[in-house]
């Protein structure tokens, strides 16, 4: 299989460099069209905010890395850039990187959970332009299918790997259905946005943003649907929320002991949730021994990403049997496609032998004889042929024992002389040499 | 018959721990292979146990509550059985070990002191004394579900607010569902306690000459009854969250086994068979 891939990505390229290549869906499909034209007959692009890959099986067998990666750099004119930024992949080492990336065990994130999608995405445009066809299809599918495995089979994308993600993860295993309870997020920066998006994304009841900054809080509020309360007043409504999450950048503490303890009287001491990820802390961490009262700061947070963090480095063996069983399947799969032209050489070359020999006894016998050795001779053909066509086609058909098909399939055209030039449909199915594994 | 009753009282405390086994097994692997099935080694286990139970009232022409060790293995069926519907009806998992444990200490120390009692006390044999009695012990595993998921909630609680974030924090369903299941449990176990002191106080009076309002063992359950009766409703009205809630659960819980084993074996009252 002669599958050509580039790939810059967070291993080999610096954060601003795989900025300025990163690809909109426009430009993907401008580029898409560009290959088309000029280095590939089947292909598509990734392109996320870590990496940028092009994959596709070359129009000409001379087509290099250089090519490919020359065509990435002219349409997107990035200096700076040289061949050491680039990973290049060929054939087993294309599909094994295809796969890892669908499985999210190359990603920055360790088990990325948006990976899976984006690929889906990238074959998606591919498609959109007939830019995929029969052998990329079967590509695209294994590696949507090793995705799915290293998700359902292993817990590669299992539990939050970053400090706002884990305060969610933490709030869930307190309260059971976010739908019925309502949040208070202090603090409208980076961080702020980035809790009540995961909230909202979880379906909390009611979403409220308190900030300073009036506007910055209305800003935010606006994005993720959620009511505001101006930043004086928020105490004396504390009470009303059973998640607090704060993320300001206040240089004292905002909440007191005193003001947790008077909400939770007023609570009738309701569970309350109170997860501070601001630097330095924005509430007193004495709270955390009031009764029903759940206080954690950034480095609790962090206990919890570490662990899961450790969890999935130490699920990448078992995703990486799925990518080598994937494979397997993928490249019996891609060498059984030898079978089928082969029997029809093979019957062809019987046929060939038989239709010479009864034309040269053609004037010896009379018509009706003819017609008689002809069906004879059919017959005896058919006969002979009959056990290693349906033995051929059973490897086709299971797909397996790819090394066994390749042995059988060459010996059969070796003691038998079949070229595969005689023959036309014998020739690849995609338009592109084939190489096996 | 008698031979399958030998073999079944037998049979059972292996079950309950094969199927305990399995349930720790997916308690400790994440995505294992026996995620799902492991229902199945629970409902085989119960439909045995419930063959057994069946097999013995047949052999044995009475209802198996006539000696504690009777009791004993009906309380591991009950206690089981309620679990398995709670686990059905809910999809909560990660807590089966917990409760099936109880099953297995009840099971087996039934299957040892077991007695094959052929003559029994005429009153034993009463339809009603089986319904009470039925209707006391499913109540008693009831408040018994309720505290296992009361010492869950427990763990857990001190778990996330000592920031320890092990295996129990991962298994284990969230504060909310063990709060919950504690609390739906005392319920139905206060229900059906409600049902058997109901029958006791109509059919009682008229079963035994010597019936006493004020014996030992109907007054100590009568006050039981009272507490967990005040409790939910505290909890029902909103007065009780969280910690409080699990507290009154486990705390209800030692009262009751603690009380009834003092009057099943210390008082004398016309309510002992045994």
């Amino acid at each position: 299989m002669n599958l050509l891939a580039v790939s810059i990505n967070h291993r080999t390229a610096p954060v601003e460099l795989r900025e300025s290549l990163h690809l909109s869906q426009d430009e993907i499909k401008q580029m898409l069209k560009g290959l088309k034209d000029t280095l590939f007959s089947e292909g598509f692009i990734i392109s996320t905010c870590n990496r940028t890959e092009i994959y596709g099986f070359p129009l000409n067998p001379h087509t290099n890395f250089n090519d490919l990666q020359k065509f990435l750099i002219d349409n997107k004119s990035v200096e700076g850039i040289g061949p050491t930024n680039f990973q290049n992949f060929f054939s087993c080492s294309a599909i094994n990187h295809l796969f890892r990336v669908s499985a999210g065990i190359d990603s920055l994130f360790m088990g990325d959970n948006q990976i899976l999608g984006q690929v889906k995405e990238s074959f998606q445009l591919s498609e959109d332009i007939d830019f995929a066809g029969f052998l990329m299809k079967r590509v695209f599918d294994s590696a949507i299918k090793v995705g799915k495995r290293a998700k359902t089979e292993t817990i590669i994308s299992d539990g939050a790997i970053t400090v706002s993600y884990a305060a969610v993860q933490l709030i869930e295993k307190i309260f059971s259905n976010l739908h019925r309870k309502s949040a208070l997020v202090i603090g409208a920066g980076e961080t702020g946005e980035i809790a009540a998006k995961h909230l909202r994304d979880k379906g909390i009841g009611a979403l409220t943003i308190t900030n300073r900054t009036l506007k910055k809080a209305e800003k935010l509020a606006e994005t993720v649907h959620a009511r505001i309360i101006p930043f004086q007043y928020f105490k004396e409504q504390l009470n009303d929320f059973d998640i607090v999450i704060s993320a300001t950048s206040a240089p004292e503490l905002i909440l007191s002991f005193n003001d947790v303890k008077m909400a939770m009287k007023k609570r009738n001491s309701a569970s309350t949730c109170f997860m501070d990820i601001a630097v330095p802390r924005d509430i007193d961490p004495m709270i955390s021994q009031l009764d029903n009262v759940f206080y954690h700061d950034i480095d609790s947070l962090k206990i919890i990403v570490e662990q899961n963090l450790k969890k999935r480095q130490a699920e990448v063996p078992k995703v990486e049997s799925i990518v080598m069983e994937e494979m397997i399947n993928l490249f019996s799969w891609y060498n059984s496609l030898e079978v089928t032209p082969t029997i029809k050489l093979l019957r062809q070359h019987f046929e060939d032998i038989r239709a010479e020999e009864v034309e040269k006894l053609k004037n010896k016998f009379t018509n009706e004889d003819i017609d008689k050795l002809d069906i004879v001779t059919k017959r005896i053909i058919n006969k002979l042929l009959h056990h290693p066509t349906v033995e051929l086609k059973k490897i086709s058909e299971d797909g397996s024992g790819s090394q066994e098909s390749v042995i059988r399939v060459n010996v059969i055209k070796s003691l038998f002389g079949l070229n595969e030039n005689d023959n036309s449909s014998s020739s690849d199915n995609n338009g592109t040499d084939r190489e096996n594994g | 018959m008698y031979s399958a009753v030998k073999i079944l009282n037998i049979l059972l405390p292996f079950l309950y721990c094969l199927t305990f086994l399995v349930y720790l097994y997916d308690f400790v692997k994440e995505k294992n292979r026996f995620a799902n099935s492991k229902r199945i080694f629970l409902f085989v286990t119960l439909l045995t146990h419930a063959i057994y139970l069946l097999v013995r009232t047949v052999e044995f022409n009475h209802p198996p509550i006539t000696n504690v060790f009777e009791i004993f293995t009906v309380l591991a069926f009950a206690i089981s059985c309620s679990y398995f519907i709670l686990e059905l009806l809910t999809d909560i998992r990660g807590t089966g070990l917990f409760i099936i444990i109880f099953s297995i200490i009840f099971q087996l120390i039934s299957s040892i002191f077991i007695q094959d009692l052929l003559q029994v006390r005429e009153v034993l044999r009463n339809r009603m004394l089986g319904l009470h009695v039925i209707s006391a012990l499913l109540g008693y595993s009831g408040i018994t579900i309720s505290a296992v998921y009361g010492i869950l909630f427990w763990i857990l609680y001190k778990e996330i607010k000592l920031n320890r974030f092990g295996l129990i924090f991962d298994r284990l369903p969230s504060l909310d569902v063990l709060e919950q299941l504690s609390f739906y449990s005392v319920v139905i176990g206060f229900v059906l306690f409600s049902v058997a002191i109901t029958i006791g106080v109509v059919w009682l009076p008229s079963a035994f000459p010597n019936f006493n309002y004020f014996d030992p063992k109907l007054t100590v359950t009568a006050v039981i009854w009272l507490i967990y009766g005040l409790g939910i409703l505290s909890k029902i009205v909103g007065r009780w969250h969280g910690k409080k809630v699990i507290v009154f659960s486990i705390a209800g819980f030692c009262l009751a086994i603690f009380s009834m084993l003092l009057t099943n074996f210390l008082a004398k009252s016309f309510h002992s068979f045994y």
